[in-house]
């Protein structure tokens, strides 16, 4: 027979698997709420990396104008830079810089050369003589083209894209000179209204109910449910059912008391204060005015 | 030996170290490499990569590596039934000195480029200066990008590289186990392997290292009552 053990019968062995308890399903939910953030997050981080790659090779022709940029070029630059957060489009510029382009991710010229490689340099501006960083002079090919590039870093939205609420801010404005070229090549939307006659009724109804749907989405987007998009409060978290706590009996109030019961002091009655209050009530006035004038019984004069 | 430095460029000292420190490197990580690599003298390597201005030529520094039969052992996962012969998880490395005052996304890219073409298992990279942030982020994210090596880059500043750390006298010997003798800690001591106390892969040793996340180090202190104390991490 072999020796019994001593050691306490464990039901599981710590190699085998997890038991399979019943898991809460509050704390799923609530661990893949926030697991789906951070997804969410990296998913925007990974799109604002390949935005930078993409725009490091812009503009895509050797030969294209910053002033009156193709309009596929300045399309693709717009929807790209819309996830980013003013610092990332410092990377940007670093980035294209590094690779000896101008800031500007529109303009295909190498960036400007300071006049030596001295780490300061003087330069005359409308204020006086400035002594600036060589690296502050070595980002733009031109004055122009800085205006241009820092005027879309003013419309970046500060905050991180996958904090963002709503649809606003995503419209990006670019300083060009050929503004009208750009507008046409994006989809005519031509308004349809006044050509067509008057619909028939049963039309009528479903395009209210159209408007009632578009108004709802709107009303969504307001409230920060952007449609393919995690809100920020998951309703799956939120009890639908309110349970209110009914009280069992009403609530009673204290039952006034009086005479005796009014001295007593957590439940104890003194006695010997009770008793007196009982003897001597017609003498209280007369009490209380010598045990005011107590205090200068014993001072002299 | 004083006066011997003072005709070197400060420059060039600065770079036979971190070169001395990367050889040793490679050579604590299990590649093959010659003895007299890791112990070149100053005036033999100024002889060899230094420039007529005094300058190291950086350009002349890159070197590759082939791993040890060891390490070739230690990295090769044990057969299973689907995979009955497996292949090693490692392979060349090419290591590659960069002269650009700056590496951003672009240098970055062209190295991985290098990497591919070179059809080399994996690569390190010194630069000079830390790198750019989005680079770092590209880096972070590269073991899941197709056009990246199999094995990773790793990126050091050549002003971590000046001492190597291992041979501090307070840095105990971490020793990476394999995959079999990790599976023996485990069985030896009944543990699962999130129950073993962890090391994050971005630790100074582990970095010079080359830990990859789930691998297993052993370390071994010296203890006053033991004599030797080894303690295992999980590299996470």
């Amino acid at each position: 027979m072999p020796p019994k053990s001593i050691l306490k019968k464990t039901a599981v062995s710590a190699d085998a698997p997890p038991s399979a308890r019943p898991v809460n399903q509050r704390h799923l939910d609530l661990a893949l709420h926030h697991a789906n953030i951070i997804e969410q997050r990296k998913t925007v981080e990974q799109q604002v990396l390949d935005a930078i790659l993409v725009l490091m090779d812009f503009p895509t022709a050797p030969n294209a104008d910053p002033t009156r940029p193709s309009a596929s070029d300045a399309l693709c630059f717009c929807e790209s830079v819309i996830p980013f957060q003013p610092a990332d489009y410092d990377s940007l510029i670093e980035e294209r810089n590094i690779a000896d382009k101008c800031g500007y991710a529109l303009c295909p010229r190498p960036k400007r050369k300071a006049p030596s490689r001295a780490k300061k340099h003087f330069i005359d501006t409308a204020k006086g003589v400035e002594i600036v960083d060589r690296k502050v002079l070595e980002v733009w090919c031109s004055d122009d083209c800085a205006k241009r590039a820092l005027y879309v870093k003013v419309q970046l939205n500060e905050e991180p894209a996958w904090l963002r609420q709503g649809g606003y801010g995503d419209k990006i404005e670019l300083m060009v000179d050929n503004a009208e070229e750009h507008r046409k090549g994006l989809p005519l939307r031509l308004k349809k209204g006044a050509a067509t006659p008057p619909p028939p009724k049963e039309e009528d109804i479903a395009a209210a109910w159209a408007a009632r749907d578009d108004a709802l989405a709107d009303l969504a987007i307001e409230r920060g449910e952007t449609p393919g998009r995690l809100s920020k409060t998951s309703k799956d978290l939120i009890q639908e059912r309110i349970k209110e706590r009914v009280a069992s009996a009403p609530p009673v109030p204290p039952s006034p008391s009086y005479g005796p019961l009014l001295m007593v002091i957590e439940g104890h009655v003194p006695l010997s204060r009770s008793n007196r209050n009982e003897s001597t009530t017609a003498e209280k006035g007369d009490d209380e005015d010598e045990d005011d004038r107590d205090w200068d019984k014993h001072l002299p004069g | 030996m004083a006066d011997d430095r003072e005709n070197y460029h400060p420059n060039l000292i600065r770079m036979w170290r971190v070169y001395r420190t990367t050889k040793e490197m490679c050579r604590d990580r299990g590649y093959q490499m010659l003895d007299e690599d890791t112990q070149i003298s100053l005036s033999e390597f100024a002889a060899r990569y230094g420039r007529e201005d005094g300058e190291p030529d950086r350009s002349r520094l890159h070197f590759s590596c082939q791993p040890s039969e060891e390490m070739m052992r230690k990295y090769t996962p044990p057969p299973s039934k689907t995979e009955p012969d497996p292949k090693p998880d490692i392979g060349n490395i090419w290591v590659e000195f960069n002269s650009d005052e700056n590496v951003g996304l672009k240098q970055l890219r062209d190295y991985m480029q290098h990497l591919i073409n070179g059809s080399f298992y994996s690569g390190i990279m010194i630069c000079m200066k830390p790198m750019t942030g989005m680079a770092l982020r590209l880096l972070r994210g590269a073991a899941g990008i197709q056009e990246g090596p199999k094995g990773g880059v790793e990126v050091f500043v050549e002003q971590d590289l000046l001492v190597n750390i291992t041979k501090h006298e307070l840095v105990p010997k971490h020793v990476l186990l394999s995959r079999e003798e990790k599976d023996q800690l485990l069985k030896r001591y009944r543990l699962k392997e999130t129950q073993l106390p962890r090391i994050q892969v971005t630790d100074p040793v582990a970095k010079y290292l080359g830990l990859r996340r789930g691998q297993v180090v052993k370390i071994i202190r010296k203890s006053e009552t033991a004599g030797r104390y080894a303690s295992y991490r999980w590299a996470i």
